[in-house]
């Protein structure tokens, strides 16, 4: 239909109250009027964005904490696998070197009493005194106040301490890493003979000799020297040689007995104290002097 | 043309550019619609995604909880009263039943006023709109900002009921002092579970969210008393309750727990543990980490030291002469930490008057100078390295100590008089500065600074004579800890807040162990702590003693020059506290007489009465003696023996191979060891000074530091 432009003002006014105009006028308001009745505009949009929900970015205050606690609880299981994994090793160590060796620096691991005291137990007598003194451990012990131990690794070595239920300290022991070069050493087997281990290969004994001599010591020396011979009596292999190292470690010094072993050799390293090696070691060379100052039992 | 065929073209011409400005107008729409879709964020299903951080909470050492950051309650719709749900509709959103995230006509309205009325901005957020602004919105008022939360807002409404919309917003809404959801606002505000909060009281808590300080209950119950009234005339209103009911409710009084209103005190206490487990653990773990977090903290002592802060600080102001108009910033402060002394155990800290009005912790982070309060140190030092003790004889006589490259060193005495000889335990309890001069001299500021350290003060010290007197800042938690050390035989605990820290399954993080180092010779030690234990039986802190304190104790009062601070830290044998007042900026506490304000009148008030009602109950216990320790009665003038039953003897504490009478600080003038007197500087050429404080009665700002 060609549309022309109206000439006058009344017909201009009859074509605004035509049935068409006055239609779309009543489509508009009506539309209008539903939309504030059933909000229609909020619902289309609200369900298109419904649509378009999941490919939007997870941006705002709460994806933001939803992240941080992403973050949050992975840090924390990191610190707690952490803590269970030192936990673990001090449960299985079965002596401090081997707890020493398993525990990262300035980590530590709490053990229950019991289980301290089977560490300690697993020590050579010697050692395990000079350690603590296992009257003061029975005293602790007894006092019904010692619940557990606490063993953080320090410098190297072992921070110890003896704790109460309430996490006092009832006794702090400080092992350094000499003591625990000490424990390593002491009783171990080394496949091979006395000369390929450094420093026992100047002072080799036959056996026979070295034994002769040990039991001419007097008592408190012989002990200094071998406190636990059981380890060399239960092997089944008679002890051929004995090599006395030359370096003396805090008051230590690495005494190796050769044996073999479906004929390969083999070398179980003691420690015994350095004055009463030195006695034994003037036995063994055929002089018989008083030790010197500072050297005795 | 005709004059309506003009007419007729001009609003043709009107009609055609408001038919094309509207397409442009929707196309602009559109165009904005989609760009701003681009960057609206993701609402995340469930809703209840929320509340799914786990919260950290803290405990005290008697297992209360204390706070919890971080996390929500959340409860169930069905678990909150009506009274709430209808208060806060009827507040936030009386439409929120019936409109889709939008209330357009109050929109409409609002943009009017915004718009047309100068000044005036309308808010016009519905609940929905409130939600989505919460969960992904800054704070920040802009247009596009205010169009994205209206999207999200209809998105909400189109994914979620209208009963899970209100859910989620009663569990995240904030209400002030740390209160996040309805569940804990309800259990902080009335300690009630929000399930049975009354008109009143949800009436009151539904008015907090649109300024949670500002209508905080706590600080400010009239304001919140006429919002609440605001809130039930809403309620009338809308039609969900009477005019009689909002009347009753509003006339009702409400039941506030007094004992949450001082829970914020602590939290001077729980943001040193929160900055020490940030530092530890991240931020994010600490906030969003949900850890357990077991402190030191004794609830009672903390609300008796903050009852003890504020009725000093009352009674200072009052001496002062500041009435209420007074402005807080022009107020004196105060600081207390009580500590266990075999321990180290942090039990309560007050960093200040009000938590609420300043959040700086004078306890801990302040640095003041401590005055006297430091000379435990210097006579410590002095006793250690030059073998002294508390009967050495010393001359309180004018000093001057030259120092290299500065001007002579004059320190005055506080009474600005010199009293002559007297052995060091009454020049330590009378806190005689000329007598701390010469000691420093003879020991050396280096000896000072590394006794201090090692009873526990971590602060940085200057090696300076004027040591002596406590020139160096140091902070009330470092006071009390290095005090304890005294008394607890020279066995120093570092002091401590958090007891045990556990992830929210109960696993283990850290645990405190309660190790301790012998850092001061215990002889030594307990020397210098019966010295001060005179100064609270007959010293410059016997006002302990006249407030009823009779347990056995040990202390020192510390004032500064021009009296800006004033000390006093103290322990008995199991508990140790200091305080320290003053005014933040550098200020002078004076009188309305204009006499200075010192650590035995500002400061040991407040220590006696925290002490008194913290070790109520308790027994005497004294604080054991070493057995390397005798003890002699002296002249406290001569320093020469005396039987016990003289009456100006002096019981003084001496070490094996220590001999009352023959021990001497600098070059003392001949005296008759029969106690006669003085040969040359007599005491009463000087001033007056045998008569035993309490008897002679000298006011107590003559005595003090």
């Amino acid at each position: 239909m060609d549309w022309s432009e109206p000439r006058s003002f009344r017909e201009w006014l009859s074509r605004l109250v035509s049935l068409r105009c006055l239609l779309t006028l009543l489509i508009v308001y009506c539309l209008a009027l539903s939309e504030l009745r059933f909000d229609w505009v909020e619902r289309s949009i609200g369900a298109y964005l419904v649509t378009t929900n999941p490919a939007r970015p997870r941006s705002g205050h709460i994806w933001e904490k939803s992240r941080d606690t992403v973050i949050a609880r992975k840090t924390l299981e990191k610190i707690v696998t952490d803590r269970q994994a030192s936990q673990r090793s001090a449960l299985d160590a079965t002596n401090l070197v081997e707890m020493v060796a398993t525990l990262p620096e300035d980590q530590g691991a709490m053990l229950s009493a019991d289980r301290f005291r089977g560490l300690y137990r697993n020590l050579p007598d010697r050692l395990a005194a000079d350690l603590m003194s296992p009257i003061e451990l029975l005293r602790l012990s007894s006092s019904g106040k010692w619940a557990r131990a606490y063993l953080r690794k320090q410098d190297g070595g072992l921070k110890i301490y003896l704790l109460d239920p309430g996490n006092r300290v009832l006794k702090e022991i400080d092992v350094l890493s000499e003591f625990l070069r000490r424990i390593e050493r002491e009783g171990i087997l080394i496949e091979g003979a006395l000369e390929d281990i450094p420093g026992l290969t100047n002072r080799l004994y036959p056996a026979q000799q070295f034994f002769s001599a040990l039991e001419a010591l007097p008592k408190e020396a012989r002990i200094e020297v071998l406190d636990q011979p059981e380890t060399l009596l239960s092997m089944s292999n008679p002890v051929d040689r004995v090599g006395i190292s030359d370096e003396a470690l805090s008051g230590f010094i690495d005494i190796g007995f050769e044996f073999l072993e479906n004929g390969t050799p083999k070398v179980i390293l003691v420690q015994a104290r350095d004055w009463a090696v030195w006695q034994l070691s003037l036995l063994l060379e055929g002089e018989d002097s008083p030790p010197p100052e500072g050297l005795t039992p | 043309m005709t004059r309506a065929g003009r007419y007729i073209h001009r609003f043709r011409l009107l009609f055609y550019a408001a038919g094309v400005g509207a397409a442009i107008a929707v196309l602009a729409g559109f165009g904005f619609f989609f760009t701003v879709l681009r960057d609206l964020p993701r609402v995340p299903h469930p809703l209840s995604r929320i509340i799914e951080t786990p919260p950290t909470e803290f405990y005290a050492a008697t297992g209360e909880r204390l706070m919890l950051i971080g996390g929500r309650d959340f409860i169930p719709l069905s678990r909150v009263s009506h009274h709430f749900l209808d208060a806060v509709i009827a507040t936030e959103d009386h439409r929120f039943w019936e409109h889709h995230g939008v209330d357009k006509l109050r929109t409409l309205k609002a943009l009017w006023i915004t718009l047309f009325e100068k000044g005036r901005i309308q808010g016009a957020s519905t609940i929905t709109q409130q939600l989505a602004k919460n969960l992904f919105f800054s704070f920040e008022r802009s247009w596009m900002r205010k169009f994205q939360e209206m999207l999200v807002a209809v998105q909400i409404e189109s994914q979620y009921s209208k009963e899970e919309i209100l859910e989620a917003y009663v569990n995240q809404i904030a209400f002030g002092v740390s209160a996040y959801g309805i569940e804990q606002a309800a259990r902080i505000f009335f300690g009630v579970a929000a399930s049975d909060l009354t008109l009143p009281e949800a009436a009151m808590l539904a008015g907090l969210p649109k300024s949670p300080t500002r209508y905080n209950p706590f600080r400010y119950p009239e304001r919140a008393r006429n919002r609440q009234r605001i809130v039930l005339g809403r309620m009338t209103a809308v039609g969900y309750i009477s005019q009689e009911q909002a009347e009753l409710a509003g006339g009702e009084t409400l039941d506030l727990r007094p004992g949450q209103a001082i829970a914020r005190p602590g939290s001077y206490f729980l943001d040193m543990v929160i900055h020490s487990l940030e530092e530890r653990y991240s931020v994010q773990v600490v906030y969003h980490g949900g850890l357990k977090v077991m402190t030191t903290l004794d609830p009672r002592f903390q609300r008796l030291a903050a009852a003890a802060v504020k009725t000093g600080l009352a009674d200072l102001d009052a001496q002062l002469g500041l009435d209420k108009d007074t402005p807080d910033a022009m107020r004196p402060q105060g600081a207390l930490v009580a500590l266990e002394t075999q321990s180290g155990a942090v039990r309560a800290i007050v960093g200040g008057s009000d938590y609420g009005k300043t959040e700086y912790n004078r306890a801990v982070q302040h640095h003041r100078l401590p005055g006297s309060g430091f000379k435990p140190f210097l006579y410590y030092a002095a006793f250690e390295s030059l073998d002294m003790h508390p009967a050495t004889l010393a001359v309180d006589r004018p000093v001057t100590i030259p120092v290299n490259g500065a001007p002579d060193w004059t320190p005055e005495n506080f009474s600005r008089r010199h009293d002559g000889p007297m052995v060091l335990k009454r020049a330590f309890s009378r806190s005689v500065n000329s007598v701390a001069a010469q000691l420093i001299e003879a020991t050396g500021p280096a000896t000072v600074i590394e006794a201090a350290k090692r009873c526990g003060i971590n602060s940085e010290m200057s090696p300076v004579y004027s040591l002596a007197l406590g020139t160096s800042g140091t902070s009330p938690l470092d006071m009390a800890s290095a005090f304890a050390t005294i008394t607890n035989g020279g066995v120093h605990h570092t002091p401590y807040t958090i007891e045990r820290v556990e992830d929210a399954f109960g696993r283990i993080l850290e645990e405190h162990i309660v190790s301790s180092e012998r850092t001061l010779d215990p002889d030594v030690a307990f020397q210098v702590l019966d010295m001060m234990q005179g100064v609270i039986d007959t010293g410059t802190a016997r006002r302990v003693r006249s407030l009823g304190f009779a347990l056995p104790a040990a202390g020192k009062t510390g004032t500064t020059d021009s009296y800006n601070d004033a000390w006093f830290s103290g322990c008995t044998a199991t508990l140790g506290a200091s305080v320290w007042v003053g005014f933040d900026r550098d200020r002078g506490m004076r009188d309305r007489n204009g006499r200075g304000i010192t650590g035995g009148r500002g400061a040991a008030p407040i220590w006696t009465d925290f002490m008194l009602k913290a070790t109520e109950g308790e027994p005497t216990r004294e604080f054991p003696v070493p057995p390397g320790i005798r003890f002699e009665y002296v002249d406290p003038v001569t320093g020469a023996p005396r039987d016990s039953t003289a009456p100006d003897a002096i019981r003084v504490a001496l070490r094996e191979g220590q001999t009352a009478g023959t021990s001497f600080l600098g070059e003392v003038p001949e005296m008759d060891t029969a106690g006669v007197g003085s040969t040359e500087i007599g005491p009463m050429e000087t001033g007056p000074t045998e008569i035993e404080p309490e008897e002679m009665g000298p006011t107590e700002t003559d005595l003090d530091d």
